[in-house]
Parts: C-alpha cells; sequence; structure tokens
C-alpha cells in the first residue's frame, strides 16, 4: 500500500484507492465500510470501503476474511496481498484523516464532532465509489455511534442502495471484514511510518498502541510535550488524554473565543440592581478600542 | 497588557539604547490570535515553521490543535518594526557607574543633557530583533483587510500628522 501522499502532507486527508474492477461496473455490487483508529489519542483515522459484485460474494468469503480485530498484523497483511491479487473483482478505497485534521475539526468554533466527521467520511467513500461507476446494490457499515439514526441518515442520503448499519457489522459481514482489514492495515502502516513535520529531537517511536489507557501511549505523550506548542501534530488535541496532559504541563492559551471568568459573565447583569454610584473605567477613543491600542504605563 | 487606573504606575525614566537599533538582526514574526501566557524563547523553527502550509488562498497552520489561517502584514512605509526588551532594574545603571561601557558613553553624548542617572528611576531598552513585515494569523479565518492590528498601523501616520506643525498663513 502506497502511502506516500501521506508522507508528503500529514496535516491534512488523503485518499487512496485500488483500480476499480471492470465486473464491478457492470454487475451489481455489494459494499462494506469500517474504519480503524477511531479511539486512538496517535495517529490517523482510517475509513475504507471495500467492494465486489454480489456473485463473487463467496469468494470473498474464500478468503476467510474475518473481523480485523481477531486478526494478527501478519494475517491482516498476508489478507490484504490476497484482496489485491483479487483485484479483478475486488476493489477498496481509503480515507486517511490526518490528526491534526481531526484536532482542528474537533476544536473548531464550531464543533465538528468526530461521529459527524466520520459519518460525513464513510458517505464520502460511498459516494466515491459511486462516482466511479461502480454499481453498488447494497451496502454494509459498521455503526458509528446509535446505528438507527445513522442508517436512517446514509438510506436518505443513497436512496436507490440497500443501507444496513449494524453494530459488529465487521463481524458479520466478509465485505465488512475485508474493509476493517484495508483500513487496519493503512493505519498500522501510516503510524509505523509516520511523517513529523516538526524536526524533533530524540523523537521515542515507542509509542504503544496509541490507546489512551496504554501506559506506553501515556508515557510518550508526557516526554513529548513541548511548553509552548504542545505536542508534535501526530497528537489528536481534542482527545480528554492530550487535554488534561497540557493542563498540568504545559503553558495556559487564552483564546478570544475562550470561555471567560467570573468577573466578566455573571457578575454583569446584576450590577445595573446595586446601588450607589459605579465606577466606569476610563476608556480610550473609540479610534483606539478599535485598533487595540493602549497607552504603555509599564514595559 | 493590563493597564488599570488603580494600579500604582511606577514612575522611571526609559533610555533608548540607540546602537541596538542600528545591530538588530531581522526576524520571522507571527501574530497568533491568542495569548500564550508565559514570556519567553519557544521553538518555533521547529514546531510551527515546518508545519505552514501554502493553501488555496493564504497560509494554513494549527496551533494546539486550532486552525490558524494566516497573511503577510507589511510595516507602513517610512516605518521599521523592533522587538524591544527592557533591561532589568538597575542592569544597565549599574554597568554605566562601575565600568562605564564605551557604548553607553557614546549613547549619553548623544542624548543631551546628560544627567545622573538613578538606580531606581531610571531603565534602558533596546532592540533585539527588527523586522519590516510579520505573519498575522487568524483563528480559522484570514484576518483581512479589518484586522486590528492593521488600523494600529496606520495610527503613527496620524499622530504625524496631528503632531505636524501647521504652516502659518
Amino acid at each position: 500500500m502506497d502511502l506516500g501522499e501521506l508522507d508528503r502532507d500529514s496535516t491534512s486527508r488523503c485518499r487512496l484507492n485500488s483500480p476499480v474492477p471492470a465486473v464491478c461496473r457492470k454487475e451489481p455490487c455489494v459494499l462494506g465500510v469500517d474504519e480503524a483508529g477511531r479511539g486512538p489519542v496517535l495517529g490517523p483515522m482510517v475509513y475504507a470501503i471495500c467492494y465486489c459484485p454480489l456473485s463473487r460474494l463467496a469468494h470473498l468469503e474464500a478468503l476467510k476474511v474475518a473481523d480485523s480485530k481477531t486478526l494478527s498484523e501478519s494475517e491482516r497483511d498476508r489478507l490484504f496481498v490476497k484482496m489485491e491479487e483479487d483485484g479483478d473483482f475486488v476493489g477498496w478505497a481509503l480515507d486517511v484523516l490526518s490528526p491534526n485534521l481531526i484536532s482542528t475539526s474537533m476544536l473548531g468554533r464550531v464543533k465538528y464532532n468526530l461521529n459527524s466527521l466520520s459519518h460525513d467520511t464513510a458517505t464520502g467513500l460511498v459516494q466515491y465509489a459511486l462516482d466511479q461507476g461502480v454499481k453498488v446494490a447494497q451496502v454494509f457499515v459498521d455503526t458509528v455511534g446509535p446505528p438507527e439514526t445513522y442508517q436512517e441518515r446514509l438510506q436518505g442520503r443513497f436512496p436507490g442502495i440497500e443501507v444496513t448499519v449494524k453494530a459488529k457489522a465487521d463481524a458479520l459481514y466478509p465485505v465488512v471484514s475485508a474493509a476493517s482489514i484495508c483500513a487496519k492495515v493503512a493505519r498500522d502502516q501510516a503510524v509505523k511510518n509516520w511523517h513529523f513535520v516538526e524536526k524533533l529531537q530524540d523523537l521515542d517511536a515507542d509509542y504503544g498502541s496509541g490507546y489512551p489507557n496504554d501506559p506506553k501511549t501515556k508515557a510518550w505523550l508526557r516526554k513529548h510535550v513541548e511548553p509552548v506548542f504542545g505536542f508534535p501534530q501526530f497528537v489528536r488535541f481534542s482527545w480528554r488524554t492530550a487535554q488534561s496532559i497540557l493542563e498540568k504541563e504545559a503553558e495556559g492559551v487564552l483564546w478570544e473565543d475562550s470561555p471567560t471568568g467570573d468577573q466578566e459573565g455573571s457578575g454583569r447583569i446584576m450590577s445595573y440592581f446595586s446601588k450607589g454610584p459605579r465606577t466606569h473605567p476610563h476608556l480610550p477613543h473609540r479610534y483606539f478600542q478599535e485598533r487595540g491600542l493602549e497607552s504603555a504605563t509599564t514595559f | 497588557m493590563e493597564s488599570s487606573d488603580e494600579a500604582a504606575v511606577e514612575k522611571c525614566r526609559v533610555h533608548l539604547r540607540p546602537g541596538t537599533l542600528c545591530d538588530a538582526a531581522r526576524a520571522t514574526l507571527h501574530l497568533l490570535p491568542c495569548e500564550v501566557l508565559v514570556n519567553g524563547p519557544a521553538p518555533v523553527e521547529r514546531f510551527f515553521t515546518p508545519a505552514i502550509r501554502q493553501g488555496t488562498d493564504g497560509l494554513e497552520v494549527s496551533f494546539r490543535g486550532r486552525r490558524l489561517r494566516g497573511e503577510e502584514v507589511v510595516v507602513p512605509p517610512g516605518l521599521e518594526g523592533y522587538v524591544m526588551v527592557m533591561e532589568e532594574k538597575g542592569e544597565g545603571v549599574g554597568k554605566d557607574f562601575s565600568e562605564g561601557s564605551s557604548n553607553l558613553r557614546e549613547e549619553q553624548e548623544l542624548a543631551a543633557p546628560p544627567e545622573a542617572l538613578e538606580r531606581d528611576f531610571d531603565r534602558f531598552m533596546g532592540a533585539t530583533a527588527s523586522f519590516s513585515r510579520f505573519t498575522l494569523w487568524g483563528l480559522e479565518t484570514i484576518p483581512g483587510p479589518d484586522a486590528k492590528v492593521r488600523g494600529a498601523l496606520t495610527w503613527p501616520g496620524l499622530a504625524a500628522a496631528i503632531h505636524a506643525q501647521v504652516p502659518e498663513d
């Protein structure tokens, strides 16, 4: 799997895909959607679709694909190679979402949560397959959040396709298992060969599983805190684990949309009812206020 | 910088070290849309600069997991930007009293009239870097022509006009 595009720019997202098998443009196909790396505080999240003609589903099952979590890394790699060999009827596509994209989405002025990001990415991949001319007849999706609303959304978006959203779909439907293998193989490879944008000194490559509860991952995070910049962009700043380490071990940062303290918010309205003269601080002319200019009395 | 009326303003006399203005090396500056609650050096070259991307419209980067969009701001013609640093209290004064660096002597010759320096009253400031442009960053949006700092840069020109001699006619 060539993740070269991700190496060139690991700050956004990148799409990767197999050639579309000719048969998939002719015959009705079944398509599975799954993801890898949703939970970890480190590295990208990878969404994958895998599809094949309904008539060839038995062949895909014969590969003995299974939920990627139940397979070892080498088994996943081997199965992915097999799927590549069966490229005449199996196709796949990936969307690799960088940790920076995840952080900036979740920490935006308008919060774009991980569920919405996941749903939109999955939808985008199904649409991508349709745009490539794949005759998608059925879609199976491993759920993110409550399956009912997710299914309703996807079904509404693709009325001509039979959509099934289920928990543990990656264990139930081989085409979803195949997608989960693609996603996991890509995620593992991306994490292993992560191209840090920062020029880091004595970088420790031993970051464990990347899951927040892994002591190795936590130790790695603590070791790589930078007091001003926080973490390298390999870290998902929006994760609670990352945030709480920053709160303790990095310098404070105030944004223009940071919640302000009590003195500004809650005291205000009551002050209209208070007796006695209110003290107005002497404000400079509007010209200066609008330009953020203040006279300096101390240096 | 917060300056309330109640706070006791400590009186002092500030001296500029003119030599530092000539020596100040060019610096690359970034103005962020947030306040980092510490003053000190930061590894900008290692963490920030390499992460800047040229997007379709303007520069892009992220800081602490938040998306920033930036653009170059040029210091108006006729003006020069300096990064000024205040010397510690009594630092320059002591130096002058004890050793009397040649540099300081020269400066004092320029500054008229030469007065006796007082340890708690006289302070020195000098430039550590100079700039004629900087990168202005906005939180998720390009700061654009209405950015406060762009307005602030119009003040020196206006101030000069206000204080200029009006020709008698």
